[in-house]
């Protein structure tokens, strides 16, 4: 049986400049699905860009060289990772006047 | 069925069980069922229901671990290289304040009983140290752990654990606690919100008033419960330990709690009993927690656990 582990590692947080989630440890697994979860989006020209980040401990992060899709619109977003130490994270950057986004991150893990 | 036991796992062998093992979860397996708290999203577009003071959805998520840091390496586990770690986020209010949403992080496993009422006992091997993202040593940045059962039995719903109060606005303080309200009425308890879900003895993790020395509304002390834990000497240099609590479901009482080698006498003290939850009877939730004092993360790692009774 393979091992999987579905973690909510942000819960419905208001973005307004930008994000880093909550550093997530993954070495026992060895595929990666990041999603981001836009409930709403508010502002003019508002417009998310994710990238996916890794780390040699937890605290210093890399660009890993995965991106999200630039997001303007509430709707379920997703990246594939599948090669990556133990750490694993999500960053963004939030640009428009006035914007914010509420979401979710999600990180499915498996081996 | 324990007559026909032809062997036991060896990680057993570090550990102290009743009779009847509930459960024996060494995370090397997975997590093993545990999973992290959040609140009751049964409102409009899925939203909790009601106003709490405590914002509980933002508590840090537990994960699969290999207690690995910037200059050790990889730690492992006490046996094996997964352990479950507690995380909470960067965020912590005053110890006279509520937490802080984020400030905690907690596990629970969800469970009914199936044995008659009697002893129940949680053990655990354990670690914990704050994130290593500044210099120094920083033991004081971790408050509080604990552990405790959820129980709703037919005339009650209780919490009955214990927790090391470790610092207290940076100031150790090394002394356990145990689940205790103190007399006061539920909107005191829930930081004077009307019809908050949590009743005067729920939820003492994050509820009741808080106060300079460390007392709280919902903890008593443990007589001559001070206790110098192993720290050790860097934030990346982590001891398992080892921690019992016995308790007895018949008298609705504590029995004994055990800390590495030093065993406190808790009989006679005894839980605080709520009028029965919907929908919950039969409720037995152990569960893990672990408080952060200060703007950085704390981590928790569980080797294992066993659940056991009578």
């Amino acid at each position: 049986m393979r091992h999987f582990h579905a973690s909510v590692v942000e819960r419905r947080i208001t973005v307004k400049d930008g994000f880093a989630a909550h550093p997530m440890e993954a070495g026992w697994a060895s595929e990666a699905i990041f999603f981001l979860i836009v409930e709403e989006v508010q502002g003019t020209d508002t417009m998310l860009d994710a990238v996916v980040e890794i780390s040699a401990d937890g605290i210093t992060w890399i660009p890993d060289g995965t991106a999200f899709a630039k997001i303007t619109a509430p709707g379920n977003y997703f990246v594939k990772v599948s090669h990556f130490g133990n750490w694993l994270r999500v960053s963004g950057i939030v640009s428009g006047a006035e914007a914010s986004l509420k979401l979710s991150v999600q990180l499915h893990l498996k081996e | 069925m324990k007559d026909y036991v032809i062997a036991l796992e060896s990680g057993l062998s570090k550990y102290q069980p009743l009779s009847t093992l509930i459960c024996y979860d060494d995370f090397d397996n997975g997590l093993r069922g545990w999973v992290d708290l959040h609140p009751n999203y049964v409102g409009k577009d899925f939203n909790t229901l009601r106003y709490s003071h405590v914002d509980k959805t933002q508590w840090g998520p537990i994960m699969l671990s290999s207690a690995s840091f910037r200059f050790v390496g990889t730690h492992g586990s006490m046996e094996g290289t997964y352990s479950m770690k507690l995380s909470t986020r960067p965020v912590a209010n005053s110890y006279t304040e509520a937490p802080a949403a984020g400030s905690l992080s907690h596990g629970i496993k969800r469970l009914t009983t199936h044995l008659p009422k009697g002893m129940r006992q949680f053990e655990m091997w354990y670690a914990y140290t704050p994130e290593q993202d500044r210099q120094g040593l920083s033991e004081q940045a971790m408050r509080a752990f604990g552990v405790f059962f959820d129980i709703q039995d037919d005339d009650h719903r209780y919490f009955i654990g214990a927790r090391y109060l470790n610092a207290v606005d940076g100031e150790m303080v090394r002394k356990w606690q145990v689940f205790q309200a103190k007399d006061v009425t539920d909107l005191d308890w829930a930081y004077g919100v009307e019809n908050d879900w949590c009743k005067h003895g729920i939820d003492a993790m994050w509820y009741g008033k808080r106060y300079p020395d460390g007392t709280t509304d919902g903890f008593e002390w443990v007589p001559d419960g001070y206790q110098d834990l192993c720290y050790n000497e860097s934030d990346d240099k982590i001891n398992w330990s080892y921690l019992r609590l016995l308790i007895d479901t018949k008298k609705r009482e504590y029995v004994e709690l055990q800390s590495g080698s030093t065993v406190f006498d808790l009989r006679g003290m005894k839980p605080t009993l709520t009028a029965p939850y919907a929908r919950i009877k039969g409720l037995f939730n152990p569960s893990v927690w672990v408080e952060n004092d200060t703007d950085r993360r704390v981590f928790f790692y569980v080797d294992s656990v066993v659940i056991s009774g009578e």
